[in-house]
């Protein structure tokens, strides 16, 4: 993990990409790649699709690496939100034609927030969201991590947890408002 | 959407970066955050929060052809010693472009190649093909105009000897359909299609796969069972 997060190297190799340095993007892949692979492959529930999408990031990070501001030490953060939103335009394009309902239920019933053992090795700011989420009512943070880990959309997440959408939206809207406040407090 | 009111502001950026803003929702916000600081430091300031669960999740590995894959997308063979060795050329791909852009025209011509190569187009969900509900076996991406496509192998795909996979685009209204060519059994494919195979796509809500003999239909129509017919996802500009 603290390999993942030594932010100041993965700021060395990105500002070597923007630089145009090939090798710079290879060592960056060896690094992050495997991480960024783990949360598509949640997303996108196929490897193959996963890996496509995996190679659209790498080329979006190489592509964007001279727009990437390094002073605010937030690469991993960067990197992870170029892989997810292509998935999610990946899930929101495909999912009316890929039948995945039913499995998609099965592993949303299976769901399991991360407990204190998973967490041991987080650093004490990260610390931060395992404690603010434990803190959210236990719908509002399943809403929640269903929708960011899983790429499930409130209707997806309404279908799984057997409730009315309405509920769901405001779930999500009162955990999104909880979970700040605890954050920043 | 006042997008100045802080509290909204900040449901807004938080409900983007969770992937529940749909459509033209999503595309606006993410047009707006290249023009409007404080709804990019919201938008960041979720990404952050929320980055611990990306990292909770165990890695995994990619396979050994991912990286190689990568290179060959963004022409990065000159630039990088092949797998194994040391040295290479160390003209990286983003300097050719300096130079090319410098060049005379001739020289911009030799070069179209890797500039096709560079201008990577945008690929747009054509369709998922899968036989019922198993597992899809192939995914094709076709760019705005519809002039080029893109055909991803999904899972394994197994074939009889002497047997091929054809892509049909269905016109429907009592139109023929028309062929786009073979399916890969492995890897992906792109194709540039014929003006009249773009024509008749465009006018298809349908593609179809077909068992053909070896090389495709020897008639220009499907010869052999159809084992898939799927919907064309609607190409949004």
């Amino acid at each position: 993990m603290g390999d993942v997060l030594d932010q100041s190297e993965l700021e060395e190799l990105l500002r070597r990409c923007a630089g145009g340095e090939a090798s710079a993007l290879q060592a960056l892949h060896r690094r992050v790649a495997p991480q960024l692979l783990a949360v598509l492959l949640r997303l996108l529930r196929t490897r193959a699709l996963a890996e496509d999408a995996l190679q659209d990031a790498f080329l979006r990070i190489w592509q964007e690496a001279g727009r990437f501001d390094q002073s605010k030490g937030r690469a991993m953060a960067w990197m992870v939100s170029i892989a997810r939103n292509r998935a999610i335009d990946l899930l929101r394009a495909a999912r009316p034609m890929l039948m995945l309902e039913e499995a998609e239920l099965a592993e949303a019933e299976q769901l399991r927030v991360p407990g204190p053992a998973d967490r041991a090795e987080f650093s004490r700011t990260q610390a931060a969201l395992w404690r603010c989420l434990e803190a959210l009512g236990a719908q509002q943070r399943q809403c929640l991590v269903l929708a960011y880990q899983y790429g499930l959309t409130q209707q997806r997440i309404a279908a799984s947890l057997s409730q009315p959408l309405g509920s769901v939206k405001s779930w999500v809207r009162r955990g999104l408002e909880s979970l700040r406040r605890c954050i920043e407090s | 959407m006042n997008y100045e009111r802080p509290e909204l502001l900040d449901q807004l950026a938080a409900t983007h970066v969770l992937g529940l803003l749909r459509g033209h929702a999503r595309a606006r916000f993410e047009r707006l955050c290249g023009t409007r600081p404080h709804l990019l430091a919201a938008r960041q300031r979720w990404e952050d929060y929320f980055l611990p669960l990306a990292l909770a999740l165990a890695p995994v590995v990619p396979s050994a052809a991912h990286w190689p894959a990568i290179q060959r997308r963004i022409s990065l063979t000159d630039g990088l010693p092949a797998p194994g060795t040391r040295g290479g050329r160390r003209l990286s791909a983003r300097r050719w472009w300096t130079l090319a852009a410098a060049a005379s025209v001739i020289a911009v011509a030799l070069l179209i190649g890797r500039l096709t190569i560079w201008s990577e187009p945008e690929w747009r969900a054509m369709a998922v093909l899968a036989q019922s509900t198993a597992t899809p076996l192939w995914r094709v991406e076709r760019t705005a105009d519809s002039r080029r496509l893109v055909i991803h192998t999904v899972g394994p795909v197994q074939i009889a000897a002497a047997r091929s996979y054809e892509l049909w685009a269905l016109p429907g209204g009592g139109a023929h359909p028309v062929s786009l060519g073979l399916l890969p059994m492995q890897g992906h494919i792109e194709r540039t299609l014929t003006a009249e195979q773009r024509q008749w796509l465009l006018k298809a809500m349908q593609v179809a796969v077909s068992i053909e003999p070896a090389g495709g239909s020897p008639t220009g129509l499907p010869t052999g069972p159809v084992i898939i017919v799927a919907p064309l996802a609607i190409v949004t500009s």
